[in-house]
């Protein structure tokens, strides 16, 4: 499947901003099962400065230094890429999930993708003991990690509430899940913390999801969001697994990956420091759209959301 | 120097008898722990040779003397501000300093010394690994999941060539003597090592407290070891002359004094993040002359805190950029970030293999045997062993899902514990190690007039120099509160001690005085930082706020003793001082109709008014808290000591005669300050900035001043009230034999440029200063500040008394306000980074 993907952002100011300086991750990599045909970044003003690199982890980032006065501040990402990724294991097939924790304490390997980086508490993942008792339930002694992963994904998705009201991004992940409700990057969190908590290799993927509209109804264009999911590492064998616990289900062609890391903090799409002294608005539109389905839509239109 | 026994020595030939008996009387009853080596005595219980000669020399000293000694001792380090903070306290302690030395001879420190500077390297070379080819982790020798459990593992660092290939600049280690009498490693400290500046202070003060006995006794000075490290971190910039910064964490860090006196001591510059910034792809030190470039940056800041866009993104105690900077590798970060990795326990386990592979040499210190769970083998081990162990976190401080506990001793464990232990221990081995229990020796502390044993830890430092490593000869002993020896009791320790490397032969005496022919002369010193012209002028401006409200209160109270001046005019008066003190907040507006008593107290001590006195002068002492590296102790005493005599928040009303003498002591330390400012303090921008923000909040209140008392309807009792504020009483009475009238107090109070408390006075200091400071452009265009300046200054000249009236003043007053802006505008932090905290009150 290729895929056009358009991620504006648009920070307004109620008072004239000075000067602005931040970090973008919006931009898609080559990831297994993933191929980024093209991509690139438009922010207005004009920036006084950009800074590409990447980071440890493989991130694409941008250190953006904006020095003119400005009122509203625009970041605009596009990409497109090709997902074509292999299907997901057979859960019963693959390895003791205490196998695989015992490796992953035994490995010697610090490349990006070593599972030795994904073991410890993170900035916005504390080991949370409730959180790991819950997660106990599923992983059972010389129970497949698959299986046991997957089972842990399913409850999440029942037992949470998806709600966009319960939290907000500095929202700790104690309190998520003692409310047993929030957004994909909540039940990504609790997630990994649950998975961490019993010795096991998780990290934080952010990304998108393509929306499929209702039967009949046409796609709406920029309506789609910034999702995030958890990978899970496998063993040598099967290596990282995705699993999106917000729509329990194994990542699959519908998920396109931007950065893999600890968690949040680390692929935060924006970090920055923004010397505002009024009120700020912030609008995100997010568009996913399948390129060969592009003929027969309507013109691209941007629908902000507030 | 006078010889402190001169006296006291031919007293000892007449009571040669006496001396030895009072050594014993110091000794009597002093038992090492049981097996535990002791310091003083040896294992037959019979005192060691240097520890004779040291209490036969101290015995010469008379009994009253050594108690003077020792208090003078105490004396100096409150009055030196020698202290730290501990984390969450706003307020600092000082840190005891044990009244006797830690002694060890030159032969066993050999040993110590060797043995570090092994340590040392083979650190050097693990994190040369870690973050350069890795083969340790690819090859076996050390497993992944024992690095990345560091938080000090930092990413961004992977494959970066450290300038002069060094991640250590600075190393320490904390060494115990174990039962066996070898001394062991404890832990190590790379990251930003501290307590290089207590080691210093604490050989200040006891060398002063006893002169004679330092010199007989052939210690090993400290200065050599100073003078290496900053040679080694000059050396290793690519500028001949490098400017050199200490990256602080600021005045709330734990160790901050130690920050700001090191930086005094080794003449470098103290500065926080935001006072420097990357441009160019190089770091730069904001200064009232502009960016000037820093090339090499001793870090006292962690880290995961050193730069926001690569490391934590909520840090705002680092340099955007700084990690690309060193990537360029246009700066020097001593120690590297990520140094820290090294600090771990996990990483204790690993050094005798480590240290053989990478030095093939067997570790001349042993370290404690450490166990590191995320190994199946070590994890069973300690299982199985637990009872002889100690349980600790691998690489934090608190075990991990223990509730906050530092360490458990398995032999100590209750059974529910025990089964949580096991649990977290089968789950997450990684985050656990077991370790051997460590005993520590003693050595002995003077309490009441006797001496006793205590267990202690001494931190060791090796300098990263071009020859290699310098060991400081002597280091920082923290001695334990109690007399558990066990290592794990021994906490932060509640005493130090100095510690006293007896050379066989007598020392040479060295200083950090470089020789006369390498010194080139110059008279002024760098540029000054706009973080520390802000600070300076802030405390200027607040030094004259409290001068300001204290003047007010004692000229009310003065009023109010004074049967004569209450009648009709005279009430209007203190209703209008009154009102002053509530319109600048000294005293809150619901006090408008309170007793004197009660409007004396508030403004005095009011700790919530936030104009009092009482708030300014913290206020000011803050300020001067950041920058206590440019401050002379004496300035620093004083304004604590003002701070200090005015805190007395509970005191609800004071008799107008005990306001009036409060008022007036908090005057005369006022004018101490004044004094010390003015005849002590060189003339370089520094000054400059304290003594404009000075004359600035001196004219804008002389204005308000003038614009209460001398209207034109004003009284002679009104105006007899402004002189008194502005202290111009007797320059009046002889100038003017009259009375007093109007325009000859306006002249006074405002145009005459004779009269040190004059707003046109104020105006043509500021103008001077300003002329001296250093222009952004060669354009010839002149800067803001100065233009407002010459406006106020020729306004003034031109105008006279009998013209003037109420709206001229304010005029006068607002351009004052809009300079002070302006001088914020050119010379103190701005841009991106400026995080500038707010100020204390409503000045302009």
């Amino acid at each position: 499947m290729i895929y056009d993907i358009r991620h504006v952002t648009t920070y307004r100011y109620d008072a004239p901003v000075s000067a602005a300086r931040c970090t973008l991750r919006l931009l898609p990599a080559d990831d297994d099962g993933q191929r980024v045909f093209d991509s690139g970044l438009e922010v207005a003003p004009q920036p006084a400065s950009v800074n590409q690199r990447t980071d440890f982890f493989g991130t694409r980032i941008a250190h953006v230094t904006i020095a003119s006065t400005h009122r509203e501040l625009r970041i605009t990402a596009m990409s497109r890429v090709e997902v074509e990724r292999r299907p997901a294991p057979a859960g019963e097939l693959t390895p003791d999930w205490e196998d695989v924790r015992q490796k992953a304490f035994a490995s010697s390997v610090l490349g990006p993708t070593a599972p030795a980086h994904f073991l410890y508490p993170s900035r916005l993942v504390p080991m949370h003991g409730p959180a790991t008792a819950y997660a106990k339930e599923s992983f059972q002694t010389g129970r497949p990690i698959v299986e046991a992963a997957a089972e842990l994904m399913t409850r999440i998705r029942a037992d949470f509430k998806y709600d966009p009201k319960a939290t907000a991004v500095s929202t700790p992940l104690s309190e998520a899940f003692e409310s047993r409700g929030g957004v994909c990057q909540d039940f990504a969190h609790i997630m990994i913390a649950a998975l961490r908590g019993l010795g096991l290799p998780a990290a934080y993927v952010s990304g998108y999801i393509r929306t499929i509209p209702p039967a009949g109804k046409p796609r709406l264009v920029g309506a789609d969001a910034s999702h995030a999911w958890v990978s899970l590492w496998c063993g040598e064998a099967f290596g990282w697994l995705d699993f999106d616990p917000t729509n329990a289900l194994m990542a699959g062609n519908d998920h396109i990956v931007i950065a893999r890391g600890r968690d949040y903090a680390d692929v935060s799409p924006i970090d920055g420091v923004i010397l505002a002294s009024g009120n700020q608005t912030l609008t995100v539109s997010v568009d996913v759209a399948p390129s060969q389905r592009m003929a027969s839509d309507p013109p691209p239109r941007a629908v902000e959301l507030v | 120097m006078p010889s402190e026994s001169a006296a006291s020595r031919k007293n000892d030939r007449r009571q040669n008898g006496g001396s030895a008996k009072r050594v014993e009387n110091w000794t009597a009853g002093y038992q090492a722990l049981p097996g535990i080596p002791d310091e003083f005595i040896d294992r037959d219980g019979q005192p060691r040779a240097h520890w004779q000669s040291f209490l036969n020399a101290l015995s010469r000293i008379e009994d009253e003397q050594i108690d003077r000694r020792f208090a003078a001792a105490d004396r100096h380090i409150r009055d030196l501000g020698i202290s730290y903070r501990v984390y969450g306290e706003t307020n600092e302690r000082s840190w005891p300093l044990s009244h006797v030395p830690l002694l060890i001879p030159e032969r066993d420190w050999k040993a110590i010394a060797q043995g570090v500077t092994q340590r040392a390297e083979l650190m050097e070379r693990i994190l040369a690994d870690v973050y350069g080819e890795g083969k340790l982790v690819s090859e076996g020798a050390l497993p992944a999941a024992a690095v990345t459990g560091s938080a000090d593992f930092m990413r961004p660092m992977q494959g970066v060539k450290p300038p002069g290939d060094r991640w250590l600049r600075l190393y320490a280690c904390d060494i115990g003597r174990g039962p066996d009498g070898r001394w062991w490693v404890l832990g190590d400290r790379a990251q930003a090592p501290s307590g290089t500046g207590n080691a210093l202070e604490n050989r200040l003060v006891l060398s002063r407290a006893f002169p004679n006995l330092y010199r007989d006794m052939n210690v090993e000075r400290l200065a050599p070891f100073f003078r290496e490290f900053r040679k080694g971190l000059t050396d290793s910039a690519t500028r001949p002359e490098p400017r050199i910064c200490l990256l602080t964490p600021g005045p709330y860090s734990q160790t901050y004094f130690e920050q700001a006196y090191l930086a005094r001591y080794l003449g470098i510059l103290l500065v926080e993040g935001d006072d420097l910034t990357v441009q160019d792809g190089m770091v730069h030190v904001r200064t009232i002359a502009g960016l000037k470039r820093a090339d090499v940056i001793w870090r006292r800041v962690d880290a995961d805190w050193c730069d926001p866009l690569e490391a934590n993104a909520a840090s705002r105690l680092g340099v955007p950029g700084l990690i690309q900077a060193i990537r360029n590798g246009t700066v020097t970060v001593a120690n590297m970030p990520g140094a820290g990795l090294v600090e771990s326990r996990a990483l204790l386990a690993f050094m005798p293999a480590l240290c053989k592979r990478l030095m093939g040499q067997d570790l001349q210190l042993p370290n404690i045997a450490t166990w590191w769970c995320g190994q199946e083998d070590a994890r069973n081990e300690v299982m199985s062993r637990l009872d002889e162990l100690v349980v600790s976190g691998a690489f934090s401080e608190t075990l991990p899902g223990m509730k906050g506990m530092r360490n458990l001793i398995g032999a100590d464990l209750d059974g529910a514990t025990r089964t949580q232990l096991m649990d977290n221990l089968s789950q997450r081995a990684v985050d656990y190690v077991g370790q051997e229990m460590v005993q520590l020796s003693t050595t002995p502390v003077w309490e009441n007039g006797k001496l006793t044993p205590r267990p202690f830890v001494l931190r060791v430092y090796a300098a990263a120099t071009e020859k290699g490593w310098e060991i400081m000869p002597g280091g920082f002993c923290r001695i334990s509160a109690v007399s558990d020896a066990r290592a794990v009791s021994m906490g932060e320790g509640v005493q130090s001690a100095d510690v006293w490397v007896l050379a066989d032969k007598p020392v040479e005496m060295t200083t950090l005085l470089p020789s006369s022919d390498t010194v080139k002369i110059r008279r002024l010193l760098g540029n000054l930082p706009s973080r520390a012209a802000d600070n300076l002028f802030w405390l200027g401006r607040y030094m004259e706020r409290v001068e300001a409200t204290l003047r007010i209160v004692r000229c009310l109270c003065a009023r109010m003793m004074d049967p004569d001046s209450m009648t009709g005019g005279g009430r209007q008066s203190t209703f209008r001082l009154a009102r002053m003190l509530s319109a600048w907040g000294a005293v809150p507006p619901e006090m408008a109709e309170a007793t004197t008593a009660e409007i004396a107290a508030a403004a005095l001590h009011g700790k919530k008014n936030v104009g009092s006195a009482s708030a300014i002068a913290s206020a000011a002492h803050r300020a001067a808290g950041v920058i206590r590296e440019r401050l002379s102790p004496d300035a620093w005493h004083l304004l604590r000591a003002l701070d200090v005599s005015l805190a007395h928040d509970d005191v609800k009303q004071m008799p107008e005669a005990e306001a009036f003498d409060t008022a007036d002591e908090a005057l005369r330390v006022i004018a101490a300050l004044s004094g010390l400012f003015q005849e002590n303090t060189n003339r370089v921008a520094g000054w400059r900035f304290l003594d404009m923000g000075r004359r600035v909040e001196r004219a804008i209140n002389t204005c308000r001043f003038a614009r209460t008392f001398a209207d034109k309807d004003a009284t002679a009792e009104n105006l007899d009230v402004l002189l008194d504020l502005i202290d111009s009483q007797i320059t009046y009475r002889s100038r003017y034999l009259v009375g007093v009238a109007l325009a000859p107090v306006r002249d006074m109070v405002l145009l005459d440029t004779f009269n040190p408390r004059s707003v046109a006075f104020q105006s043509e200091r500021i103008n001077e200063h300003l002329a001296t400071l250093p222009l952004l452009n060669g354009d010839g265009i002149m800067e803001a500040p100065s233009r407002l300046a010459l406006k106020i200054v020729s306004d003034l000249k031109v105008e006279d008394a009998d013209h003037l009236d109420q709206q001229k003043i304010l005029a006068v007053e607002q351009r004052l306000m809009a300079l002070a802006e302006a001088v914020a505008q050119r010379y103190f932090l701005q841009g991106p980074n400026a995080t500038r905290q707010g100020r204390e009150m409503d000045l302009a």
